[in-house]
Parts: structure tokens; sequence; C-alpha cells
């Protein structure tokens, strides 16, 4: 079977090929009432850019679907870090402790000190013991972070009790420290809450 | 409505369904057809003769439809003066494989002498 094929059909099936290779999928082969074997092939070009552009389609409604799932996920991950990076607990009726973990930064020093200040204002508390025994390293800039809180604390009315300073972090605070800023340290968190509760007169009775 | 569906009979008397194809074919209209020719349906394992006008299109929706359909009807005789037209059933026939139950003419006459000489 032989097939005489103008140059204009030719060139313009070229043509749309080319533009579809480019990544438009929206050209089209003119199609004309033409009675022979090409006409198939024109249509089936035709056939295969509509497919084309289903699937682009199918693929960019499962990215979006995949990035609005990452965006919650990470959303979600997000509130979990920091609900346990700032696990603040009732030790005592008015005794706040908050055992830190970790790296502290100052995004993380920041949270800490919006968190706590809003549980002691709200449990009304009268101390707060942070414990920096699983404090891996505190970044330059963010011990001054800390100390403010230790003050932001103080103006509330409660008093701050920090434990578990290691051996490189004590002369950081001494230095950063001035006359405005208490801050007591005790060796362990066991000790602070003994020293608190020996305070309220609360050691040996009975809690209510 | 692209398809205009009737009840008829073959010259010998047969039951056919008549349907008149126009326009763009969807998904949609493609399924209102296999409503009508699934089992148990009024039109299950008929004869079809469908007469497609020149200027119909189908959607890719349809195209892809229509291949699941042939178990459905008894035979169709496609009538088609349209090349664009009997190019794009030609497609669709070539992804249903073998179908061996569905014809083009180009005459309404002869589709019914098809229909009216097969055993269904």
């Amino acid at each position: 079977m032989s097939l005489t094929i103008s140059q204009a059909r030719l060139h313009e099936l070229l043509n749309v090929l080319v533009t579809a290779g480019s990544g438009d999928y929206d050209v089209r082969v003119r199609l004309e009432e033409n009675e022979d074997a090409l006409l198939d092939v024109e249509l089936g070009i035709n056939y295969l850019l509509d497919d084309l552009i289903d699937r682009r389609d199918q693929n960019e409604a499962q990215e979006e679907e995949l990035l609005t799932r990452a965006r919650q996920l990470a959303r979600q991950q997000d509130e979990l870090v920091q609900a346990l990076s700032t696990p603040v607990i009732v030790a005592w009726p008015g005794v706040l402790a908050l055992p830190l973990v970790g790296r502290i930064d100052d995004a993380r020093a920041a949270t800490i000190t919006s968190v706590l200040l809003e549980r002691v204002a709200a449990e009304r508390a009268t101390h707060v013991i942070v414990d920096l025994t699983g404090v891996a390293a505190i970044a330059g800039p963010t011990l001054p972070a800390l100390l403010r809180m230790v003050r932001a604390i103080g103006l509330l009315g409660a008093q701050c009790l920090l434990t578990g300073i290691r051996a490189d972090v004590a002369p950081q605070i001494v230095a950063l420290c001035d006359a405005e800023i208490h801050v007591r340290a005790l060796a362990q968190l066991s000790d602070a809450l003994a020293l608190v509760l020996a305070e309220k007169g609360a050691l040996g009775q009975p809690h209510k | 409505m692209p398809f205009l569906y009737e009840e008829a009979t073959t010259p010998q008397g047969k039951p056919l369904l008549r349907i008149t194809a126009r326009d763009e074919v969807t998904l949609a209209d493609a399924e209102s057809l296999g409503a009508r020719i699934e089992e148990g349906a009024p039109n299950h394992r008929w004869r079809i003769l469908s007469i497609v006008e020149k200027g119909t299109e189908y959607s890719a929706g349809a195209r892809k439809y229509f291949p699941s359909l042939q178990p459905k009807y008894g035979a169709i005789a496609v009538v088609v003066t349209s090349p664009i037209v009997r190019a794009a059933i030609n497609m669709m026939m070539r992804l249903t494989g073998q179908a061996p139950n569905l014809h083009l003419f180009t005459t309404e006459a002869e589709g019914l002498a098809w229909l009216d000489g097969l055993e269904i």
C-alpha cells in the first residue's frame, strides 16, 4: 500500500510533535476529512496528547495531595516536639519543675519561656525548678535568654531554682548574672524539691 | 444529548436498538448506553445500529469506557461517513482488540443486512 502525503500535513504533524516534545500538550493536529491511513496516525497523536494531559493533571493532583500531607505531618511533628521540649510538671501545688533535655537554641529558649511563664501564671506557682541535667549544650547567645526567663519568673512572684548545671556552663552564668537576678542553684532536682518543700513546711505532712 | 435512542426492529423483525450519535460523547453518555445494555437491562445483548454523524467526537473517558461494553451487546453495526469519525472508532476498536461483533458501514442498509444475517 502506498500513501501520498502532502508536505503541509507532514509539516503540521512534525510541528505538533516538536511542540508536544517541549512540554506543551495543548497542541493538536488539525484534522481534515482525508480518506487515508495517515488520518488514523494524526488522530492517534491527538488521543495520546489527551492522555498525557490527563496523566499530568493526575500527577499534579497527587503531588499537591502529598505536599498537603507533608505539611500536615510537619505541623504535627512541630507540635509534638514543642510539647516534649517543655515538659512542665506540677511537682507540688505551687511548685513547677521543668526538666530540660537536649540542645537549647534561641527558638527553643523562647518557646520554653513562653510556655513556662504561662504555666506560672495559671498555676499561681511560688517556685519553679529548672533542671539542666539533660541539657547537652546551650548555644552562646541563648544563656542570656534563659536568664531573662529566670528574671521574668521572679517578676511574676515566683522563685526560680536551677539544678544540674554543668561545670562548663557555671562560669557563663556567673559572667552574665547581674545583681538583679537571684539564681539559686542546687546539684540535683531532688535537692531543690526538698528545699522548696521544707520552705513551704510541707515535708512530713500529707499532701492536701 | 449526543445519543438518541430508539427501539425498533430490523427488516426481518428482530429487536433493534437504534442510536444516533452527534456532538461530543462524554463518559456519562457512554455510561448511559452501558446502563441500557447491562445484564438485566431492557436492551441487553440486542442488535444495535449506531448512526454516527459527522463532527461527532469522543472524550478520553468515553474512549476508554467503550471497549468494556463489548460483551453486553449482541452486535453493533456502526454507520459512519466521516473519515475522521471512522478513524476515531477504528482507534477504539484497536483498544478493544478483537471485536467480531462490531462492524463499520457507510450505509444504513448495509448495516441492517449484516445485523439480520447474524445468529445471536
